[in-house]
């Protein structure tokens, strides 16, 4: 049997073990997604208050998500926590570590598309008579929103790609289940073209997905 | 802190060879994005067409995949290098993506009609790109450049994952060792704070300069 | 203003330019005597920018020829098709045509004197000190040795324009091509811009002017040329042209910009 009948046999073989990896990454990047949404709501609000301190304390905390290395911050939390009397499982170490990081970028990627938003609209808004809070959820909000879909959809997709990570902490994702294989077997790069085929995919389709929510949205508002 | 300090020195070699790995990555995958870049302006299909899939590709993948296919692809040719070598060149590969698709971009954003003028006086291409293009493409391209190799001196210690020594490998060591993790790991992320702020400072500082050009 | 009996300067003959599914040029055909002064109305959409730029070949065409000072533009045609001409012949051609954009298309990182400079130094390979004279004078001419330092930034649009029109006569062209200069300028800063203009008419320089300001189509025009749809609908002296005479077409244009020929009337 030549070579390349041989190499495309084994990577069929190796599907189902590439595949259940495949799925690990969709579940930490579906449990990380959540979680980083949130946390970037939750830190706007200091973010961008007019309190000089809750304010500095929101850049602080993203600076320091800003200028350190994920995958730093993640062996602080996998390895400090039991010190503290905690045992997390890797998978959750992992899903915290890179919502921690991701939050902190959301916040200005949510801070960019409310600030792109001309002061005309505001004060537009305000004339009718709306106060401030409903200004923003009503004339605000939706035209962020479309701005921000875009640069949102970006992040993400730095998210799943970042999912790769835990594999230093032992959790059977995609990348950890390729290092595996050619750990175990004679198999060698052709593994980890397979993987990135699997990541190339799962990023071209929420790419799409993206850009098409953010067309209709767009379509939507006129 | 003792523990931490007394690792210090052996830290701040590490804290060296990231250094090192992030100049090498930085520079040269900085020019050979810009090559790739200019090179998808061009008239020729096929160079854009294979700059499109080059960075389509990579952007779609993790940088710690594109390190490990770098990691096995030389011994899998048959070449022995070191392992700082073959990480480093994917991670070269892999910035250069990025930077191929800011320089396209800042090279397309350079407004047709002056094109046109410098064509007009007869101009012909690489004058026009000396002369024209580049100096106002340079300028709309450092800010996504500057936050370009900030992302890649926080990637080199993805490097340790693969099983190179540097920075976050040896502070992984000791804390295997010594079981320490907050001290270590703490004082490791003020040392990559110390490396990056600047960088990020320098980004912002040209975000807001150079946000009016046209 | 009298074309004098030698070959034309520019010779045009059924041009045809095709947009995808569109034909926007659908045979053109006319000629520039040396030193004349052409100007082309016509409404929007009637190909008239687009026949420009296919004259300096800043766009290839699909059909028919033109000639510059009797070398062919941008194509051999022998008996067996057309040949294009090569990046470098095509270049030369423009050094010797001079263009002046509605967006004036200064380039924003030089100073005016450096905009000048730019076609000598960079294509001549003239010496800066020289290049600096010559830009000196033409900024002078122009009126603006006072802005030669400035960046365009720092311009209104009449002064940029008018460096522009300097930036195009550095390279001592045979022919000068005006693509509608002063659509973009408030209308207070029309007049530096066409006295300008004028003055290079005056000099003899050959030129084709396309513009909407009929009164200087009247003034300055040796000849006007109507298009519309992709053709050449008149052509004559602006007496004939532009009078009550005119056919149906012209006449609905000339309506149209009624304020500006009353003006000029």
């Amino acid at each position: 049997m030549d070579y390349a009948a041989q190499t495309a046999l084994f990577l069929i073989a190796q599907f189902p073990k590439l595949f259940a990896g495949f799925l690990i990454t969709l579940g930490i990047a579906a449990a990380a997604i959540p979680l980083a949404l949130v946390l970037g709501l939750l830190l706007l609000a200091p973010r961008m208050s007019r309190n000089r301190i809750a304010r500095g304390g929101a850049i602080g905390y993203v600076d320091l998500m800003r200028n350190t290395p994920l995958l730093v911050q993640i062996y602080l939390i996998y390895f400090g926590l039991p010190v503290l009397g905690f045992y997390p499982s890797e998978f959750t170490c992992g899903v915290v570590g890179i919502a921690l990081q991701h939050g902190a970028f959301l916040v200005e990627t949510y801070r960019a598309g409310i600030e792109s938003i001309s002061d005309r609209q505001w004060d537009a808004a305000k004339a009718i008579g709306m106060g401030r809070f409903k200004a923003f959820r009503v004339a605000i909000l939706p035209q962020a929103l479309v701005r921000i879909l875009g640069p949102l959809g970006n992040q993400l997709i730095v998210l799943v790609k970042d999912t790769s990570l835990v594999s230093a902490i032992g959790v059977a994702e995609l990348t950890m289940t390729g290092k595996v294989i050619i750990e175990r077997s004679a198999a060698s790069v052709e593994i980890f073209v397979a993987v990135a085929l699997f990541y190339l995919v799962l990023t071209t389709i929420l790419g799409a997905l993206f850009r098409v929510a953010e067309y209709r949205m767009a379509e939507r508002l006129g | 802190m003792r523990i931490l300090v007394g690792n210090l020195p052996y830290l701040l070699q590490g804290a060296l060879v990231t250094l090192l790995l992030s100049i090498a990555v930085v520079v040269l995958g900085t020019l050979l994005g810009v090559a790739l870049g200019i090179a998808a302006t061009t008239r020729s299909r096929l160079a854009r067409v294979l700059v499109a899939a080059y960075v389509f590709v990579l952007r779609g993948i993790p940088v710690l995949v594109v390190m490990f296919v770098g990691y096995y692809a030389f011994p899998a040719a048959g070449l022995r290098v070191s392992a700082y070598v073959a990480v480093g060149l994917a991670q070269i590969v892999y910035v250069a993506a990025f930077v191929a698709e800011i320089a396209r971009s800042a090279i397309l954003s350079v407004p047709e009609g002056q094109i046109a003028a410098a064509r007009s006086l007869g101009m012909r291409r690489r004058a026009i790109l000396r002369q024209v293009i580049l100096p106002q493409a340079t300028r709309i391209a450092v800010p996504p450049l500057l936050n370009s190799a900030l992302t890649a001196v926080k990637q080199t210690s993805y490097a340790s994952v693969v099983g190179v020594w540097e920075l976050t490998y040896a502070a992984r060591e000791i804390v295997e060792r010594t079981l320490a993790a907050f001290q270590i790991f703490l004082g490791v992320m003020a040392i990559y704070f110390l490396i990056c702020y600047p960088l990020s400072l320098a980004a912002r500082w040209s975000e807001r300069r150079f946000a009016f050009v046209h | 203003m009298a074309a004098i009996p030698h070959t034309p300067m520019i010779e045009v003959r059924d041009l045809r330019k095709t947009y995808g599914a569109l034909e926007v040029l659908k045979g053109v055909s006319f000629d520039v005597a040396r030193g004349e002064v052409v100007v082309v109305l016509g409404p929007s959409g009637s190909g008239k920018s687009t026949m420009l730029r296919c004259i300096n070949h800043l766009e290839g065409y699909d059909g028919g020829e033109i000639r510059i000072d009797g070398v062919t533009v941008g194509y051999d045609t022998t008996s067996r098709g057309r040949n294009p001409h090569s990046e470098a012949v095509n270049a030369r051609l423009r050094e010797q045509v001079g263009m002046v954009f509605q967006s004036f298309n200064l380039f924003p990182h030089r100073t005016a004197i450096e905009n000048v400079m730019m076609g000598p130094v960079h294509v001549r390979g003239v010496a800066k000190r020289q290049a600096r004279e010559l830009a000196a004078a033409l900024l002078h001419k122009v009126g603006l040795s006072s802005k030669a330092d400035q960046y365009p930034a720092k311009l209104s649009g009449g002064q940029q324009q008018r460096v522009a029109i300097a930036r195009a006569l550095a390279m001592q062209p045979k022919v000068m091509l005006f693509d509608e200069v002063t659509s973009a300028l408030d209308p207070e800063l029309v007049g530096e811009v066409l006295r300008v203009i004028r003055d290079l008419a005056q000099e003899g320089m050959t030129m084709i002017i396309v513009t909407h300001e009929i009164h200087f189509a009247r003034d300055v025009g040796d000849r006007i040329v109507f298009m519309d749809d992709g053709v050449i609908v008149e052509q004559g002296p602006p007496e004939r042209i532009l009078s009550n005479a005119a056919g149906a077409r012209l006449r609905t244009f000339l309506r149209r910009y009624q304020g500006d020929y009353a003006a000029g009337a």
